[in-house]
């Protein structure tokens, strides 16, 4: 195959903001877009809430400057301020290009782009279009894709780098839909695979594809991984699939609830009740269920959300989202049942260690998106910030692409190379005396995880998560791929999948066990306050020898000194 | 007696005469008196509501008002001009301003909707207002040797917020009536597909593939006769078999029936009187 | 009372899961196979099928991926209905069993069948680019990001159902023309053309009609109300395909296309008699030559059993007809006012 210049692998926000810039930047170049599912499938679609610009619609004093300060804060200190710049000045360019071309975002009166108020802003600049913000930029985004020939390979699924020495010499994939092992020679290649919050399985509210691939890939290319302790717990998921309940349910009046029939908030804040911020609730929430006042069930330990004295009249005009939501995947109807929940892992903060342009120490690799790590989340990311980041960066990774392919020799990767590839799935197929089953231990990561590198953190619990992860990772080699066929095989692919969650989910554990501090999502028991003068800094977690590896690096720091966050 | 307004649908009149001509032998019988709206006009088909949509509220205003004035419910027999003049009502009762722009026009011929009168099938009454046991009361000729496929059509069913008396994924109407009548329905996965009729003209080969699979499926079922509610679709199913059927490759035929001709035979009228012998396919 | 929601809270039932299965490298000719779980109130179908795939059968091949009903990824055929695998319930379906307790699942219809319940997307966004399903921008390059196009709400509103499309394929499964041909443009294309097309933001409008007007366009849709039915989302898609025949008729004219003749005869001939000429309307819309090699012998069966439509002198006019006319006359006039300002704005 002909090298190209760029391979953008991800088809998500992050990545077809990456082409579409990249085309634009240099429309001579040769671009690919690989993905492993239909890139309008991607789970930016799932974003429901909006993304943040001081577009000054709703609030006219709001600024640029307000919307750095809310996010430097929100992020208990820890994002890059000079990132974090970058985010939010060109936040509201970003917004009305996607306005320019077919996002129907919500309207105010006089007509321009709608902005409502969100947790964590001081103003209200959150854009949005109803509740389906992502999906409807997702579409767009596709669509201009389209139109402007971007050219994709769909369903194709990243298996791993080609690496030679220093740099990238194009990545290895797999057709899904002959099982072909192929070769993208590339010079430069961009990872915007989305988060790895799905490795707390079933405690999360991923789509199941969010498995890390990008980031376990270049991971064990060597590619360091940054602040991946850090990963966001919504403190209303359904029992059984980890979906969102959104705040809508507790702003109405919804009642948290233990089984001894109790309102508990009342221990955790008594003025604000159910309408605490959210890692509060959630930690309220999880100490019920540690200390046994949760429901017991096959699926786990839960809470209720109770709604029931709302009345079936409120249920159904203000909450028919979350009526319809909850009948679907539990099966259960609010104005009758109360609705079992628990905390559930939604957004991993933590990613591939890039610079503000999208680049990786890899000469020729760049990351953007929930994949990678700029900082400008930092230990807690705000809501309507998410959207914005895989927007801001993608589209600055692309560029950045475009100007540098030109730097690099084009790549070449050998026969050989892919048939240590396809090597490694083949021996995966042979049967075997003793076997694992991969499903049991995609649970069990799960369940060590949501337990020990969950909500609470402490060192014992960090040392027994870490021990498990160890032990999986052993077990995961007896895993048996039982579809042997060439076509479409989600079971090798789901394998694969579990490989990258392992690798990723040893960096998390590491990091957690390393920062002796509480800061944003990470909440030590054992160092229950923020620490900056020891911890004021980054993790980062590198490959050797097998072995994640501890490393640091500093904060950049700006205008803004530390402060304490109080909301 | 239980009196009813009756739309004539212009296909009634020209192609399938039997429908209306069956409905007259038998209509006493089960205690129903449908007065003929002479006066009511086409009611565009599922098509006048694009190319005109105020032309198209007018239009269906007026055949609704004309029931109206006497009193009555609007009953039709035909699937299309159904789900037509119900949408017709829909909008009218929903949009207070089309409503009156309507009314105003009306006036010129003393008329007035108020949105009073129900517009419902032919199916809807047998099964509902008469009832199926006071049907089955006046079976002579129980149907029990034949194994019947209901061909329910679309627009008794489809748009189902605007239809809204059958499941249109399980409708069971047609079936409940086939029992009462002493037939056998048998499990029919085409009942609630389309005929293909509506693109006739415009992607004859798409709108005859569409028809030669449900025909297929009867022939396959080993029906006897395929029986259907709409007019429109029988003109399909039956006029256009021959060629439907060949173009599929399928040498066999099968004879469709009205419901209208049905009752007739089980209320023990024969075939010639129910004008079964126009039928293309007998 | 209590107790029954407790005891169905605990319930659980067996369900036999009737699953189609094809595997293009191995099997000639599809297959059914079935899986028999037992499974609690509150499971969907797609956690069904992932479990088993977990514990019974690793080799089914379905693809899920947000299984929140979002993504779109899980489109298939349930009871044989074209749904989401992810917001199915399985003790819901139960009720909708042909077969008592066995729940067939089977992969989505008229898209190339790849495996199990794997169906090929390609030929649907081949169709997306074929019709340019995408705003191409007014705003001029140097501008982007600057400003915002004003946007009313009347406008959002025309195209805001329309966006709720995730593009699952339930609609191009069930929709009937595209069984029989599968160059036919699909539901959810034209409601994505119709999208673009209402969207002020973007300078193609005539481009995208003139191509949804051709073969396999538009005109092609037969009515059947399927797709809408079938809609995971609830968008009235038929609606969206009489407005492109309402653009196309108002913007290119009723003698465009044979499509936009048919639909046009029936204004004649409301007009004219009250009553459709049913006798003419294939010569209305497709010319002498077409209908005398199409119709001629089918026309010569009718003509022996008396079926052909009378011909235009003998359609009687509706009673009342000239009170009629003038009132329908009077609308015409309405509808030319109304368009003179719509103009004006």
């Amino acid at each position: 195959m002909k090298p190209f210049d760029i391979v953008i692998v991800g088809g998500g926000g992050a990545g077809l903001y990456a082409a579409m810039e990249a085309m634009k930047t240099n429309p001579a170049l040769n671009i690919a877009v690989l993905s492993k599912v239909y890139p309008n499938r991607s789970h930016t679609s799932a974003a429901q809430g909006g993304a943040n610009a001081a577009l000054a619609n709703k609030a006219k004093d709001d600024s640029v400057e307000m919307h750095i300060f809310d996010t430097i804060k929100g992020s208990d200190y820890l994002a890059d301020q000079d990132a974090v710049d970058v985010l939010c000045s060109e936040a509201p360019k970003i917004i009305r290009e996607l306005e320019n071309i077919g996002t129907p975002w919500s309207r105010m009166e006089d007509n321009t782009i709608a902005q409502r108020p969100f947790g964590g802003a001081g103003r209200p600049r959150c854009c949005y279009c109803a509740d389906k913000t992502g999906h409807t930029i997702l579409q767009t985004l596709y669509e201009q894709c389209l139109r402007k020939g971007v050219l994709f390979f769909n369903e194709y699924f990243a298996l791993n780098l080609s690496v030679n020495g220093s740099r990238s010499k194009g990545l290895i994939a797999m057709n899904m839909k002959t099982g072909k092992v192929e070769a993208f020679p590339a010079k430069t290649v961009i990872f915007a695979t989305g988060g790895y919050a799905k490795m707390y399985w079933n405690r999360s509210s991923n789509a199941a594809g969010n498995t890390g691939d990008g980031q376990a890939i270049a991971y064990r290319a060597g590619i360091p991984m940054k602040d991946m302790e850090f990963v966001q717990f919504h403190p209303t998921g359904l029992r059984k699939s980890g979906l969102l309940v959104t705040e809508g349910a507790r702003g109405e009046g919804g009642y948290l609830i233990n089984k001894d029939g109790e309102r508990f908030m009342a221990r955790y804040a008594k003025e604000k009740m159910e309408l605490g911020p959210r890692d509060l609730v959630s930690r309220s929430i999880e100490t019920e269920i540690l200390e046994g006042r949760g429901f017991d069930s096959p699926a786990g330990k839960y809470i209720h959300l109770d709604l029931r004295h709302l009345g079936a009249d409120l249920i159904k005009s203000r909450l028919p989202q979350i009526r319809e939501m909850t009948l679907n995947f539990e099966g259960v109807d609010p104005i009758e049942e109360p609705i079992p929940i628990r905390p559930t892992a939604h957004y991993s903060m933590g990613g591939i260690d890039t610079d503000n342009f999208g680049r990786t120490v890899m000469d020729g690799v760049y990351a953007a998106g929930e994949c990678a790590c700029v900082s400008v989340h930092g230990a807690n990311r705000l809501g309507g910030n998410s959207l914005l980041d895989i927007l801001v960066f993608g589209r600055i990774a692309g560029h950045t692409a475009a100007e540098e392919a030109g730097k690099f020799e084009p790549g070449s990767i050998s026969e050989e190379e892919l048939k240590e590839n396809v090597e490694e799935i083949r021996t995966r197929m042979q049967p075997s005396g003793h076997y694992e089953r991969y499903g049991a231990l995609r649970e069990e990561l799960g369940q060590t995880l949501a337990l020990n590198v969950g909500i609470f953190r402490e060192s014992s619990l960090l040392h027994k998560g870490i021990e498990d992860i160890a032990e999986l990772k052993e077990r995961f080699k007896k895993v048996r791929v039982f579809d042997s066929s060439d076509v479409f095989n989600t079971n090798l692919q789901q394998v694969l999948e579990l490989q990258n969650m392992l690798d990723l989910a040893e960096t998390v554990a590491v990091g957690a066990l390393a920062r002796e501090e509480s800061r944003g999502s990470h909440t030590r028991i054992d160092f229950p306050v923020r620490d900056d003068e020891k911890w004021h800094k980054h993790t980062l977690a590198t490959l050797v020898d097998g072995k994640a590896t501890p490393g640091e690096k500093p904060v950049t720091m700006g205008r803004y000194e530390l402060q304490e966050r109080t909301y | 007696m239980k009196r009813y307004a009756y739309y004539m649908s212009c296909i009634n009149e020209s192609m399938t005469k039997e429908v209306d001509r069956s409905i007259d032998f038998w209509q006493k019988d089960l205690g129903l008196e449908f007065v003929k709206l002479h006066e009511g006009t086409c009611c565009g088909g599922s098509n006048l509501d694009y190319v005109s949509p105020k032309h198209f509220a007018l239009v269906n205003a007026r055949n609704i008002a004309l029931a109206e004035k006497m009193g009555l419910d609007l009953i039709v027999s035909c699937n299309t001009c159904l789900m037509t003049i119900r949408t017709a009502k829909k909008k009218l009762d929903e949009t207070p301003a089309l409503k009156k722009e309507v009314n105003d026009i009306l006036k010129k011929e003393g008329l007035e909707y108020r949105g009073t009168s129900e517009v419902r099938h032919l199916l809807w009454v047998l099964v509902d207002d008469v009832g199926l046991d006071a049907i089955k009361a006046k079976v002579t000729v129980p149907l029990k040797n034949y194994r019947i496929a209901p061909f329910y059509g679309c627009h008794i069913l489809r748009p189902s917020k605007v239809l809204g008396r059958d499941n249109p994924l399980a409708p069971s109407s047609l079936d409940q009536l086939i029992e009462a009548l002493g037939g056998q329905t048998i499990p029919f996965e085409h009942k609630n597909r389309c005929c293909g009729f509506h693109t006739l003209l415009v992607a004859e080969e798409e709108s005859l593939n569409v028809a030669a699979e449900a025909l297929e499926e009867a022939i396959t079922l080993k029906a006897d006769f395929i029986v259907t509610p709409c007019p429109l679709c029988h003109t399909v199913l039956d006029g256009y078999q021959a060629k439907a059927l060949k173009q599929a490759h399928i040498d066999s035929s099968i004879p469709v029936f009205h419901i209208s001709e049905m009752v007739g035979l089980a209320l023990g009228y024969t075939a010639k009187q129910l004008g079964i012998k126009r039928h293309i396919v007998c | 009372m209590t107790e029954t929601i407790d005891q169905h809270q605990e319930g659980k039932r067996d369900v036999t899961f009737r699953v189609f299965r094809f595997n293009p490298q191995v099997d000639s000719k599809p297959y059914f196979d079935d899986y028999t779980i037992s499974a609690e109130r509150g499971i969907t179908v797609l956690r069904s099928l992932n479990y088993i795939k977990e514990h019974v059968d690793a080799t089914l091949s379905f693809r899920a991926f947000c299984q929140a009903g979002i993504c779109g990824s899980c489109g298939m055929r349930v009871n044989g209905i074209s749904k989401l695998a992810c917001t199915s319930q399985v003790w819901d379906e139960l009720d909708k069993c042909r077969e008592p307790g066995i729940i067939r699942v089977e992969p989505l219809r008229s898209l190339p069948m790849i495996k199990d319940l794997i169906v090929d997307m390609d030929p649907l966004v081949d169709k997306m680019t074929r019709y340019s399903n995408w705003v191409d921008s007014t705003m001029p390059l140097a501008e982007m990001g600057k400003k915002e196009f004003l946007i009313s709400e009347e406008e959002f509103q025309q195209y805001d159902k329309a966006t709720d499309c995730i593009l699952c394929a339930s609609c191009v499964s069930e929709c009937s023309i595209l069984r029989a041909n599968k160059e036919y443009v699909s539901p959810a294309v034209l409601l994505k053309s119709y999208r673009m097309n209402v969207d002020s933001r973007d300078g193609i409008h005539d481009i995208r009609l003139a191509e949804l007007v051709k073969d396999h366009g538009v005109w092609d849709c037969t009515h059947c109300y399927r797709c809408q039915e079938s809609c995971v989302k609830s968008i009235p898609i038929m609606e969206a395909i009489h407005a492109i025949r309402e653009d196309a008729l108002e913007s290119r004219g009723p003698r465009d296309t044979s499509g936009a003749k048919h639909a046009e005869a029936f204004m004649e001939d409301i007009e004219k008699k009250g009553k459709l000429v049913e006798a003419t309307l294939p010569i209305r819309t497709n010319g002498v030559v077409w209908t005398l090699r199409n119709l001629l012998p089918m026309a010569m069966k009718m003509i022996v059993k008396r079926r052909t439509p009378p011909p235009p002198p003998l359609v009687k006019s509706a009673k009342g007809i000239k009170v009629f006319r003038a009132m329908f006359r009077e609308m015409t006039e309405h509808v030319k006012q109304d368009h003179l300002k719509s103009q004006k704005k």
